[in-house]
């Protein structure tokens, strides 16, 4: 810390100070010095950008560019704010991405919804935002969405006929080198999601894969804003229906943390239970989606079946099976009664998952045709992780041992034993094989939550009608917050601001891991044949719903 | 021949006697049940307040309010299902105890509503207030508001009494 603290006070800073327990916080004065400060920052070992969040502050006319580093390997980050002017034309700061290529597309969505050019980025260009928008920079204060809406109904014709342009041409030919074709993967594969990969190929060879995405994006960030701060868990939770809970539990983190409040022991222990139930539901789609994009959907169906008694337990506790909307800021939402009766589901559905393990190993996970497919497959090292921040499973099956539970403990998860579990290879199998061992380990997890619960019952500690939530205030004080949750996918991290005694989010950035996961695609599929992609791309477990947001 | 084609026939009619084993209407019936279930709303008129809390706290703005012609409740909710997303805060929020005005917990996992068969634009969960229960709480207002006045009246004339005896008594001094 001192090392990274000696590093920021080297240049002119307006002040550097410790945030949380491994977060070093501090504002450049100047913005000129910042590539020179990332070069000396990556020396000392922090070689990763999480994400570039730009803030509107539209009465100071400033625009607060915030960036967060990060060094995964010693974990000790950074979270480093940089002023600009908010005019368009003077709105610009060097773009990070030569130094640091995971802030790629972080920074592309900054320059989108906000308008914040980056200098030197390789490609700089409207991503994520429809046609009609550009230049418009929706998430700033002064957007004018009715303009906009009125905008878009006159206007509807022409900004689909330049969609359908960019379908005409997809075909080249170069004499006897063979030809390139543009083939289009998605957005109506099968396999694919709402997503579309331009796939140049010649012949059956990969050359190049540009992904195009945006297809569900939602402005979920935009959404948040005009909520008030119980109702924004239901923008949140939207963000991937997989794994639903974890989203809300981040959220709830952040506005605790603004106003100051702390949550009671067992409302930790449920944030516990709630979220790895939503992690086993996400895993198990995971897995089965691994073999149905490789045309194998019996493993699917079996997934699913298991799926079922899981959101079982969800339905019970919150009345809901995909959106529950179960975690609210200062505890968990619903009072548990009876609490043997909710326990006992929980344990239906573990003991379902024990019954079918053995089965899933002999007959699926030693699957002579997906071993000979998937091993020695699409392999990333552990400098991939670092440079381009792959996160959670995908990071933990290179072997990079990273976990936000462990590193910053949030919830119950200090309490909890756990450690790291990896695999070595880091091959499209073993990004199969982690997602099951992480679903072991997550029922492990709730095994020990719900002894510390029925401990705490029993000493007369817990109370589960009544200790649920604790009462927030309705209108927060004036802060910010920065809150990271191990999601199913990887690192979720929310950065929320509020104003004094507001109602609502000032401005809610996520951050989500599917972003990095789908811009490392290029470098994946690239020099492989067309068979691979949907093998590969299953195997990064991709939710489009994150990936837009 | 024929006897093969016998035994056909024989076999397709012993099966449509046996019992189907699908026979669990889904529309109804969902195949795990839990208590709390968040299905469609029930809007009780009798109890509700009017306070409108619904309304503002609703994510969506599926709410909307029907004004009534008296005083209390000067309004109900009425839900859109069409963009209701089932969070259920409009319950958490409703002020009436024991029981909530509006409720969705425990609701029904069937959501055509009366209505709905003739137009699909009307999928909403709508409030029938009978005219009989608005003229009897109209009734009920008015004999409040006129004892109100009567006491107010009372109170009034007392006052001015009061004063009154002050005034002479202040006099008689």
């Amino acid at each position: 810390m001192e090392k990274l603290k000696n590093i920021l006070n080297k240049y002119e800073t307006e002040y550097v100070e410790d945030y949380k327990s491994n977060w070093v916080k501090a504002k450049l004065k100047n913005k000129e010095d910042l590539l020179n400060l990332i070069k000396d920052l990556k020396e000392a070992g922090v070689k990763t950008c999480s994400t570039v969040s730009p803030t509107d502050f539209i009465d100071d006319n400033k625009i607060e560019v915030n960036y967060f580093l990060e060094n995964l390997k010693d974990k000790k980050n950074v979270w480093l704010k940089v002023d600009l002017p908010r005019e368009l034309e003077n709105c610009e700061i060097d773009s990070i991405t030569p130094l640091m290529p995971s802030a790629k597309w972080h920074e592309l969505e900054a320059y989108s919804t906000y308008g914040v050019k980056f200098k030197g980025h390789p490609n700089l260009r409207y991503f994520l935002i429809s046609r009609d928008y550009y230049g418009k920079f929706p998430f700033r204060k002064d957007f004018d969405w009715k303009a906009h809406e009125k905008n878009l109904i006159e206007n509807v014709n022409s900004i689909s006929e330049e969609f359908f342009e960019e379908y005409e041409e997809n075909e080249e030919t170069f004499d006897k080198e063979g030809s390139r074709t543009v083939l289009n993967w998605g957005p109506t594969h099968p396999a694919s999601g709402p997503i579309r990969l331009k796939v140049y190929v010649n012949g059956e060879n990969i050359e190049k894969v540009d992904a195009d995405i945006g297809y569900v994006w939602r402005a979920l960030e935009n959404l948040a804003e005009r909520k008030d701060f119980i109702g924004t868990i239901v923008a949140v939770e939207r963000i991937c229906f997989m794994d639903n809970p974890n989203p809300m539990i981040c959220y709830s983190q952040a506005v605790e943390e603004i106003a100051g409040k702390e949550i009671t022991p067992f409302a930790k222990f449920m944030r516990v239970i709630l979220g790895e139930t939503g992690r086993i539901a996400s895993h198990l789609i995971s897995m089965g989606g691994f073999f149905g994009t490789m045309g194998l959907q019996t493993f699917l169906m079996w997934c699913l079946d298991v799926r079922e008694y899981f959101l079982d337990v969800l339905e019970d506790y919150s009345g809901a099976r995909i959106a529950t909307a179960c975690v609210e800021p200062g505890g968990v939402r619903y009072p548990l009664n009876d609490y043997k009766a909710w326990f006992e589901t929980l344990n239906k559905a573990i003991n379902e998952w024990e019954r079918v393990k053995d089965d899933i190993n002999d007959i699926f996970l030693k699957n002579p045709l997906m071993v000979s497919r998937a091993k020695d497959n699409g392999i990333f090292t552990k400098d991939d992780v670092e440079e381009f921040y792959l996160a959670g499973p995908i990071a933990r099956a290179s072997g990079f041992k990273t976990d936000v539970r462990i590193d910053e403990p949030y919830a119950g998860y200090g309490e909890l034993e756990m450690d790291y579990v990896t695999c070595e290879n880091g091959d499209a199998r073993d990004r199969l094989f982690i997602i099951v061992k992480e679903v072991n380990q997550s029922i492990d997890l709730i095994k020990q939550a719900m002894k510390k619960i029925e401990e705490g019952v029993e000493a007369g500690e817990m109370n589960p009608a009544k200790d649920h939530l604790v009462r927030m205030p309705r209108r927060m004080p004036a802060g910010e917050a920065v809150t990271r949750v191990e999601w199913a996918r990887g690192e979720m991290l929310m950065h929320l601001v509020t104003m004094d005694k507001s109602t609502s989010p000032y401005r809610l950035k996520l951050r989500a891991p599917s972003v990095n996961h789908t811009m490392v695609l290029d470098r994946l599929i690239s020099g492989k044949t067309l068979s691979d992609i949907p093998l590969l791309y299953g195997s990064m477990h991709i939710c489009q719903g994150d990936l837009d947001r | 021949m024929l006897f093969q084609m016998s035994e056909k026939i024989i076999r397709v009619l012993k099966g449509v006697k046996e019992p189907r084993r699908a026979v669990n209407d889904f529309v109804t019936e969902s195949a795990h049940k839990s208590a709390i279930f968040r299905g469609r709303h029930e809007v009780r008129y009798d109890i509700c307040t009017g306070c409108d809390a619904c309304n503002k706290i609703c994510p969506v703005d599926a709410i909307k309010m029907k004004p009534l012609p008296i005083k209390r409740p000067n309004k109900v909710p009425e839900v859109s299902l069409s963009i209701c997303i089932f969070c259920g805060l409009c319950e958490d929020v409703c002020p009436t105890k024991p029981e909530k005005a509006i409720k969705l917990s425990g609701g029904d996992i069937n959501m055509i509503t009366e209505g709905t068969e003739d137009a699909l634009d009307n999928f909403w969960v709508r409030v029938d207030v009978p005219e009989e229960w608005i003229e009897e709480k109209k009734r009920e207002e008015e004999e409040k508001a006129r004892k109100k006045a009567e006491m107010m009246a009372k109170k009034k004339a007392e006052a001015e009494a009061k004063k009154k005896a002050e005034a002479e008594k202040g006099e008689e001094k």
